[in-house]
């Protein structure tokens, strides 16, 4: 329906309003820390969130974007987070090289992605039911593994040491997790939209069936869907691991909340209510932020994650309200 | 007009809309009487809904005078206009699935005491209306997702008259109902329009505007140009009318040379569905295949595309045996379908026209997996040119685009992977005569670059005016083959009944 003039000026402010609102919350939010705390812009501090905040939770959200694309979810990327971490933590406990972490891994997070693919496609079990389970076999996996959740530690070993290194080691000024995040961002960028399997996964997002009919093996490109999202999150769980020389049963589940608030944060920017992979790094900035921002006033913990819960109901509003009113 | 005698319940003279540049309505007049059925048609866009979105309070009009029961009525609003009398049946069905009979019948004139209502007394009231006007003995304690689609329009219906509707607006009622549950709404409105009530149909169907409606109000570019009898008008005029154009044009014929069979059947045999299924369609050949609810003529066009798996006989495209389990195996061989829901099946209205019509073909615009835009674009551009399709620009959402330009979409989707078999479900159900028009055209020249088209379709009309050879499937074998003289809509409705068969005789 068309509207007069004046009315579509309006519109489009509106319009704009709405499809930038991340954005606007995004520069209104490093202000306002930038005023209320002299630490919050310093470069020690932003490096600080880069890698501790950003890196990890990044690409499990990346992960997280191309399940959400294809019209699903994958409940279980802590799993395979933790997965990864705990394999890689015991192999190199045990002496291995580092490639054998690595590979083990990244293995044990293929089997989480595996796992989903077979309950998801094999037996059309829904993606949220699929994943759920296989989230509560993957707690109670890891307790029995751990004899109720006991953390191993990477006291010594020559490969533990050399991964904590690199983990705080810089290429070209860049810190390696940084990156680690970017070549991942930019192949799922590529692969989510650029590639045929990223035009499959769109397709079998906005319309399954048309996907069907269109001669797509759906179930193919789904399973290579949670695959990709759980190798993704197995990254994070390695990263995780060297960072901190250590794997600590369940830790993996922090993740999950704030990558699916992330995509959907993200998503603001597409008129379509698209994920996007950039639009998914801005939605992970944003929480890393205020994370930081709000430790760095003075809040406790608690108080962090009213804010969190605060800013994504204001971003996801002001995105659907001015939408709705552009319209 | 004879305006004169006959008793008027609403009268809109003179209504004009604009939005922005495009006029909606120029002019358009609507004279609804009582005690009688008045048809509206028009393709889409000629203003028919917007004329009826102005009664319904919905659309305010520029110009333009309505006057309803005698009184000129200012302005509208959806509130006042129920008020009056006017209540509307829309389309989509608006009532709460999870509610009873009774609940969807006072839904917003709840009955019962202050905040409490009560679910027994509307339930009984509901059951007593639907008695007194339908005869219908339905539990109103059944809740609505429990209904037949024709049922709920029965409920909608009801609930209009229980807050003593005058006048009855209807929009496409018929769209979701099978054959028997039309017949029971005709009965209905017949009888609505004895008591008195004044009722608009609106449908593209003409065959049921010809047997139902007593006047018929044509719509054209924005304006009413003419009000006829349909039992004095024949469908053709009314068409007419409708395109402002001969409906000799409506289908195009052409002059095809048939080639070698390039879609072979044989045997094809699906327990409960149908058996000993056997035919060829020629390049360059249309045949059409149809038959009643449950004939089996639907699931006949799902084993080719590999929906249902077909539990004997054979299928080749081109001399090769296929082995169709699965649509990816079927558009791989060729074969490319236009299914009947064009929403859930045909094309995805999130995704933008460029990336509906390259989804069956991407590997052909594309290296190493990864899809070259500027090819696509180029193909994409290519096909919206060559197929007209009324679009902004390819990346517009199909969502966007009118019912007859996104078939057309779904049409590109399958011109770009260069398909040899085209099996089409219904492809103009829902589709305004023009674009109709537009798909025969296109119909016709796949046929004349070759490709063999196998059409299933439950409007005879189009079966005989668009194919070389129409097969009727009747109780799941193959009744009758029909082309030349022998091919028109009586032989083949006899034949889909079962009544006649085998004018040409069936091969098998």
């Amino acid at each position: 329906m068309s509207v007069s003039a004046n009315d579509s000026a309006k519109v489009s402010v509106r319009g704009f309003l709405a499809k930038y609102s991340v954005l606007i919350a995004f520069a209104a939010i490093v202000i306002f820390f930038a005023i209320a705390s002299p630490t919050f812009l310093t470069p020690a501090n932003l490096f600080n969130v880069l890698v501790n905040n950003v890196v990890m939770l990044a690409i499990v959200a990346l992960g997280l974007t191309i399940v959400i694309s294809s019209g699903g979810i994958d409940l279980s990327v802590g799993v395979s987070v933790d997965m990864a971490s705990m394999i890689f933590v015991m192999l190199l406990a045990a002496g291995y090289s580092g490639v054998v972490g690595v590979a083990g891994g990244l293995g044990a997070a293929l089997i989480v992605g595996i796992l989903n693919a077979i309950l998801i496609t094999r037996l059309n079990i829904s993606p949220f039911l699929a994943t759920l389970g296989v989230l509560f076999i993957g707690q109670s996996t890891q307790q029995l593994a751990t004899s109720g959740g006991q953390p191993i530690y990477l006291t010594s070993g020559y490969a533990a040491d050399q991964f904590n290194a690199i983990a705080r080691t810089a290429l070209l000024g860049i810190p390696t997790p940084v990156v680690v995040l970017i070549v991942l961002a930019v192949a799922v960028h590529l692969l989510l939209h650029r590639s045929v399997f990223g035009r499959y996964v769109q397709a079998m997002g906005a319309q399954p069936g048309v996907a069907w009919y269109s001669g797509i093996r759906v179930p193919r490109e789904l399973s290579m869907v949670h695959v990709l999202c759980a190798l993704l999150a197995g990254v994070t769980g390695i990263l995780l691991s060297a960072t901190v020389k250590s794997y600590v049963p369940l830790s993996g589940n922090a993740f999950l909340l704030d990558a699916i608030g992330a995509t959907f944060i993200g998503t603001t920017l597409s008129h379509e209510r698209k994920p996007s992979v950039i639009g998914t790094l801005l939605g992970v900035l944003l929480l890393a932020i205020v994370k930081n921002g709000l430790l760095l006033v003075g809040w406790n913990f608690y108080w962090q994650q009213v804010g969190i819960g605060v800013l994504v109901f204001l971003v996801l509003a002001a995105s659907f309200g001015l939408r709705r009113a552009a319209h | 007009m004879q305006t004169a005698k006959r008793d008027i319940a609403v009268s809109m003279t003179g209504i004009s809309k604009r939005f922005g540049p495009v006029r909606a309505l120029e002019d358009a007049n609507l004279e609804i009487a009582r005690g009688s059925i008045l048809g509206l048609v028009g393709q889409n866009g000629a203003g028919k809904s917007t004329i009826i979105k102005v009664l319904a309070g919905i659309i305010k009009p520029d110009s333009g005078s309505i006057v309803i029961n005698g009184e000129t009525v200012a302005s509208l609003t959806p509130a006042s206009v129920e008020k009056l009398g006017v209540h509307f049946i829309h389309q989509d069905r608006l009532l709460v699935p999870t509610a009873t009979v009774g609940e969807a019948v006072f839904l917003g004139h709840e009955i019962g005491l202050g905040p409490f209502v009560s679910r027994r007394a509307m339930e009984r009231k509901a059951a007593e209306l639907l008695k007194r006007f339908f005869g219908m003995e339905l539990p109103a304690g059944t809740l609505v997702k429990d209904l037949t689609t024709a049922q709920q329009k029965v409920v909608q219906i009801t609930r209009a008259l229980a807050q003593k509707a005058s006048v009855l607006v209807l929009d496409e009622p018929t769209a979701a109902l099978v054959k028997r549950e039309v017949d029971s709404l005709f009965e209905v409105l017949r009888r609505l329009r004895d008591d008195g009530i004044a009722v608009v149909f609106i449908s593209h169907y003409m065959q049921e505007i010809e047997k139902l409606c007593d006047r018929v109000t044509v719509m054209r570019n924005g304006t009413d140009v003419g009000t006829v009898d349909p039992r004095q008008t024949p469908i053709d005029g009314i068409i007419a009318m409708m395109i402002a154009r001969d409906v000799g044009e409506m289908f195009p014929k052409r002059a095809v040379t048939l080639g070698a069979p390039v879609l072979e059947v044989g045997n094809l045999r699906l327990g409960g569905s149908f058996e000993n299924i056997g035919f060829n369609v020629r390049a360059g050949e249309i045949v059409g295949l149809t038959g009643l609810l449950g004939s089996g003529a639907k699931e006949i066009v799902q084993c080719l595309f590999g929906l249902k798996t077909a539990e004997g006989g054979q299928v080749k495209v081109e001399g090769r045996q296929l082995s169709l389990s699965t649509p990816v195996k079927a558009v791989r061989d060729g074969i490319a379908m236009l299914p009947e829901d064009r929403r859930a099946h045909g094309v995805a209205l999130g995704l933008s026209v460029r990336e509906n019509i390259s989804l069956a073909s991407l590997r052909r615009y594309s290296r190493t997996g990864m899809v070259s835009r500027s090819s696509e674009n180029q193909a994409v551009d290519g096909l919206i040119k060559e197929l007209s399709i009324k679009t902004p620009h390819r990346d517009a959402l199909v969502r966007e685009l009118s019912g007859g330009n996104q078939q057309k979409v779904a049409i590109a989707k399958w011109l770009s992977c260069q398909s040899r078999v085209y099996v089409l479900d219904e492809p103009t159900v829902a589709v305004d005569v023009g674009a109709k028009v537009e798909i025969y055209n296109l119909l016709n020249r796949l046929a004349g670059e070759g490709a063999a088209i196998l059409l299933l379709s439950s409007d005879l009309l189009e079966l005989v005016g668009v194919c070389d050879r129409v097969l009727v499937v009747y109780r799941g074998r193959l009744a009758g083959s029909f082309s030349g003289p022998s091919m028109n809509s009586d032989a083949l409705l006899a034949a889909s009944s079962g009544a006649r068969s085998n004018a040409d005789g069936v091969a098998a």
